[in-house]
């Protein structure tokens, strides 16, 4: 393996966190209720304005910033839940079955409305966030990184491990999964459904945020940042099987790793394509993805 | 003796006194409309679109404050092409129908020139290209297309020149992948293969939507090149810029970092690139220690005192642009377009860079103005203002070796 | 009617007659845009016109094929620009005439949907949703990225026709008016009851006898065949491509249109592209709020309206019948 190789994997590496960072909320509420929320990525915008201008604006410290970041992403979830998710639950006669495409066209529709609302509200223009530390070269090895990613990729790794952590092993957590397996029997068992559906749509508004905020020294802040997140957020979702937060994040490392060879053995220019393709062969020859449930035909 | 009624005298006299009126008020209250396309929102550069609007509105106001143009003033209309060629087209085509412009003028990226043109061409209106560099405006060859800007050629000449001064012997680009990168790119391989045959030079083309260009960057570090050439704009230069600097790349004791595109001209030039920024050398259109004809100072000055920026080379492009269009009116005396576009061709107009004229050879020196002038400089601190900065070469002049400065490792 | 309430036999005179009310409507409507020119002459005016003829053709067959047969794929855009590019290239390097050039475009679009029609067939909600929104990305990319062949973002040069902008204006309300027909003709045949069926209830449908690989394909089909003519038409109007007219956004448009006037209505989404388009352009010059407020819409007509304006206004009408 030359030097060129360790580098490529190294970086690959890192994009994967951060991809998995995006990616496991869209895969928690898949798995809940079993919608593509099409407007994940601009929850991921939300988050890096709000690190932003807080810090830049207001003059807060980054480390008051991130948290408050996510908040605001968590505050987000949680009233999209609120307000739109009803009509998924049983009962609501005027999209009668059809409710996937109704969360399709909603979630579409939000997504359109806030780009659009940001960027005539805030303006069009791109804001830097500050960096966590003002380091531009930090030598690890082989590997030269600029401090604020290394420091970023410290605290995805952290995230990713306590939020899993958290799904595995917490009261909210198993409730969630139980939901996840069988709404009706989990309500029927007693867990309070609608609460499950609004915290999971509060930590995946609060992770994407997040993610937002992190990566937002690199990845400025403007109405569509969000675009780009969310559909590497659809590639992994659906490669790692809809609603595993294991298979998303190993398809998260999985996917950055494959860009980043990819890139510079194969192709330049369709780096991004790869991810699409990937995409489309899974959802239509193994929609289960590598770790998911099967059983999505008709 | 020929008898004339007192009725026909009479009907005669008000007929000529109606007649006065109208012209009167006609010179008198007639704005003369000058149609503008400019990016003012994205996913076009914003950034350039203001400056082109700021320049063309002090320009506007000096015209005006003498009088106007035989007594009419100027009035922009201004569209927002989004730097898009679609939306640019809808733009030149609205101004040239519903507003019935006299000239248009202000773009200032090349794809949507391109587009802009064909309308312009097809409704005979004149079109002053502010900024757009790309040798293919030229090369069409509409007669209705004049270009006061820089061009393609020039950056490429300008480059390999100073390629050949540096001493460097390989070089790469990093070319955003639009007609503008490329155009861009493959003019310095040609102007390379005239003057300096023995450099090896190669370009890489990059997506300008892309995050993350550290595929591209990372071969280069086993064997980093003597210089890059920065063929790319923001935000996509940015990233690109500092990953090339994290990499250990350029600007470097090995590799200069040069850039062809005018990125110290934005104002979040350097609270997007920090260290990775010092040493680069620019490639510029202005200067302010370079040597301007006295209208150039009076523009540079009224934009200071409108928008308290420093001046920037878009300012004195698009200034020209509106000076150029004025004075083919007044030398036409009309707002005809066939009218104006004749005297556009013979212009002969010092501006606020120098005197202009319009070549007529066919290519991209069609209705070009050749001698654009350009300096190079080097940014030798973080934060440093264009005009703190060394300026490695006067308009015409070779690199002064002297003046650069070069980093530790 | 406004679900899936069961069809008994008198079911199919329902629908008929529903669909009948929409057609005349949507007939009254192309009437108006027909006599506009009378009053309008401005060409700025008339092109804007032209364009949401343009968006209304794609609402309309996104509408064919979410509406009715419940498939939401997120790649009409896509369709138009594989049209343009089909004419537009055609044009450039064969020479081939315009005319011929837009039947080749109806015919390439159709054929790509009929392909990707026929691989989705087991997809459903997001999973088509994700498909189709992959493939209109990685076309789009491919056009972009091909700067060889279709000059990417600089845009490709199309030759126009050698009629003026009123020419232009009737020939496209022309084509809208017979596709209009076509869908009528479609959706009040045996066909229509198939479509619906099958987006109100797929498994249903198919116990009950319903081709449901046949239907789903040829409404992909049709669908992508209208967008490509939309397309190629634009494509010799505006004597430009580029890969913007596959962008998301424009397909965010197109979306908002049908939502807004009315999904699985034959007049909601082509009375709600001119209403959207024509207002988009008069409200830009007035600080640009539109886009907002459409996307706005798009969500409160979803959660609260899904027969959106003509559902609307059918309640306004019978509230005015019973008064």
């Amino acid at each position: 393996m030359s030097a060129i190789d360790v580098d490529l994997a190294v970086n690959g590496f890192i994009t994967g966190l951060f991809y998995a960072l995006m990616a496991i909320g869209l895969s928690l509420i898949f798995g809940i209720l079993k919608i593509v929320n099409f407007a994940h990525g601009e929850f991921y915008m939300v988050g890096a304005y709000a690190y932003t201008l807080v810090a830049l604006a207001f003059g807060v410290p980054v480390w008051v910033a991130l948290p408050i970041a996510f908040l605001v992403g968590a505050l987000v979830g949680w009233a999209t839940e609120r307000t739109l998710m009803r009509p998924l639950y049983a009962g609501y006669t005027s999209w009668g079955l059809m409710r996937d495409e109704y969360a399709v066209i909603v979630t579409f529709g939000l997504s359109l409305f806030l780009i659009n609302l940001v960027d005539k509200v805030i303006g069009p223009y791109a804001y830097r966030g500050p960096p966590l530390v003002e380091t531009s070269r930090v030598v690890l090895g082989p590997v030269l990184i600029s401090g604020h990613r290394l420091l970023a990729a410290g605290i995805a790794i952290a995230v990713i491990l306590v939020t899993a952590a958290l799904i595995k092993w917490s009261f909210w957590g198993q409730q969630i999964r139980a939901v996840s397996q069988n709404r009706l029997g989990a309500s029927l068992a007693g867990i309070d459904t609608a609460k499950a559906s609004a915290i999971v749509f509060m930590l995946s508004g609060g992770l994407a945020a997040f993610a937002g905020a992190l990566l937002s020294p690199v990845i400025n802040a403007s109405p569509d940042v969000g675009i780009f997140p969310a559909v590497k957020s659809y590639i992994i979702v659906v490669l790692g099987g809809m609603g595993s937060v294991p298979g998303a994040i190993v398809a998260s490392l999985l996917l950055g790793v494959i860009e980043s060879f990819g890139a510079v053995y194969l192709s330049y220019q369709y780096r991004d394509a790869f991810g699409l393709i990937l995409l489309m062969l899974f959802l239509l020859f193994r929609p289960q993805g590598l770790f998911g449930e099967k059983g999505r035909e008709v | 003796m020929a008898k004339f009624s007192r009725r026909g005298a009479l009907r005669a006299g008000l007929a000529t006194a109606a007649a006065l009126a109208l012209t009167a008020s006609a010179q008198a209250a007639d704005p003369i409309k000058v149609g503008v396309t400019i990016t003012q929102s994205p996913p076009g550069s914003v950034v350039q679109g203001t400056q082109v609007k700021d320049g063309l509105e002090v320009a506007a106001k000096i015209i005006n404050d003498a009088g106007g143009v035989d007594g009419r003033k100027i009035e922009l209309v201004i569209e927002d092409t989004q730097g898009l060629p679609e939306k640019a087209r809808a733009a030149v085509e609205k101004l040239a129908t519903r507003d019935k412009v006299a000239a248009i003028t202000g773009e200032h990226q090349s794809s949507a020139a391109l587009a802009g043109i064909e309308v312009a061409h097809r409704y005979k209106i004149p079109y002053v290209n502010t900024n757009a560099w790309s040798d293919v405006v030229r090369e069409k060859g509409y007669p209705e297309v004049f270009n006061p800007g820089n061009y393609n050629s020039r950056v490429g000449s300008a480059a390999a020149a100073t390629m050949k001064e540096l001493g460097a012997k390989r070089v790469v680009s990093f070319a955003e992948n639009t007609d503008y990168g490329i155009g861009l790119a493959k003019a310095i391989g040609e102007a390379l293969k005239k003057i300096a045959p023995e450099i090896e030079y190669k370009y890489e083309t990059l997506d300008r939507a892309s995050k993350d260009f550290l595929p591209a960057i990372l071969p280069l570090r086993a064997n980093p090149p003597d210089a890059i050439i920065n063929l790319m704009l923001p935000p996509a230069a940015y990233i690109m810029m500092n990953q090339v600097y994290e990499q250990g790349v350029a600007p470097s004791a090995k590799t200069w970092l040069y850039d062809g595109s005018g990125l110290a001209d934005y104002p979040d030039f350097w609270q997007n690139v920090k260290e990775a920024g010092k040493g680069m050398l620019v490639f510029g259109l202005y200067h302010p220690k370079m040597a301007q004809p006295p209208l150039g100072k009076q523009v540079g000055d009224a934009y200071t005192a409108k928008t308290k920026n420093e001046p920037n080379r878009l300012l004195f492009q698009a200034a020209d642009s509106l000076f150029l269009i004025a004075d083919a009116i007044k030398r036409a005396k009309s707002t005809e377009p066939e009218a104006i576009i004749k005297a556009l061709g013979e212009t002969k107009y010092t501006g606020t860079r120098g005197e202009i004229t319009f070549a007529k050879d066919k290519g991209f020196s069609f209705n070009q103005w050749l001698e654009v002038p350009y300096v190079t400089f080097q940014m030798t601190e973080v934060n440093q203002k264009v005009g703190d900065s060394a300026l490695v070469s006067q308009p015409g002049q070779p690199v002064d070796k002297s003046k650069l400065w070069k980093p530790a490792k | 009617m406004t679900q899936a309430s069961p069809a008994p036999a008198a079911g199919a005179q329902l629908t008929t007659t529903k669909t009948t009310v929409e057609f005349r409507a949507a007939l009254v409507a192309m009437a108006i845009v027909a006599l506009i020119p009378l009053g309008v002459s401005n060409p700025y005016w008339l092109g804007v016109l032209i364009v949401s003829m343009y968006f209304a053709i794609l609402a309309g067959g996104w509408n064919l094929l979410a509406g009715y047969a419940g498939q939401f794929s997120l790649a009409p855009a896509t369709f138009a620009m594989i049209g343009a590019y089909t004419t537009g290239l055609l044009g450039t390097y064969y020479n081939v005439p315009p005319l011929l050039g837009i039947a080749a475009a109806i015919v390439v679009s159709g054929l790509v949907g009929l392909v990707l029609g026929r691989a989705v067939l087991r997809l459903v909600g997001p999973y088509l949703a994700l498909t189709t929104l992959s493939f209109a990305e990685i076309m789009r990319l491919v056009a972009s990225n091909t700067i060889d062949i279709t000059r990417g973002d600089l845009g490709l040069g199309v030759a126009g026709l050698p009629i003026g902008r009123l020419a232009w204006y009737y020939l496209f309300l022309a084509v809208l008016v017979v596709l209009l027909i076509l869908f009528y003709l479609l959706l009040r045949s045996k066909a229509g009851l198939f479509l619906q069926a099958i987006r109100d209830d797929e498994v249903a449908a198919r116990r009950a006898g319903v081709d449901v690989v046949f239907w789903k394909t040829a409404a992909f089909t049709l669908s992508a065949a209208a967008s490509g003519l939309a397309g190629a038409l634009y494509a010799h109007f505006a004597e430009l491509v580029t890969p913007e007219l596959g962008l998301i956004a424009q397909t965010g448009l197109i979306l908002s249109m049908a939502v807004i006037g009315g999904m699985g209505t034959l007049a909601g989404p082509l009375v709600a592209a001119f209403l959207v388009y024509v207002l988009s352009e008069w409200l830009r010059d007035v600080g640009g709020y539109q886009l907002v407020v459409f996307a706005a819409l798009v969500v409160i007509f979803a959660r609260f309206f899904r027969e959106g304006l003509w559902g609307l206004a059918k309640a306004a009408v019978r509230r005015w019948r019973q008064a």
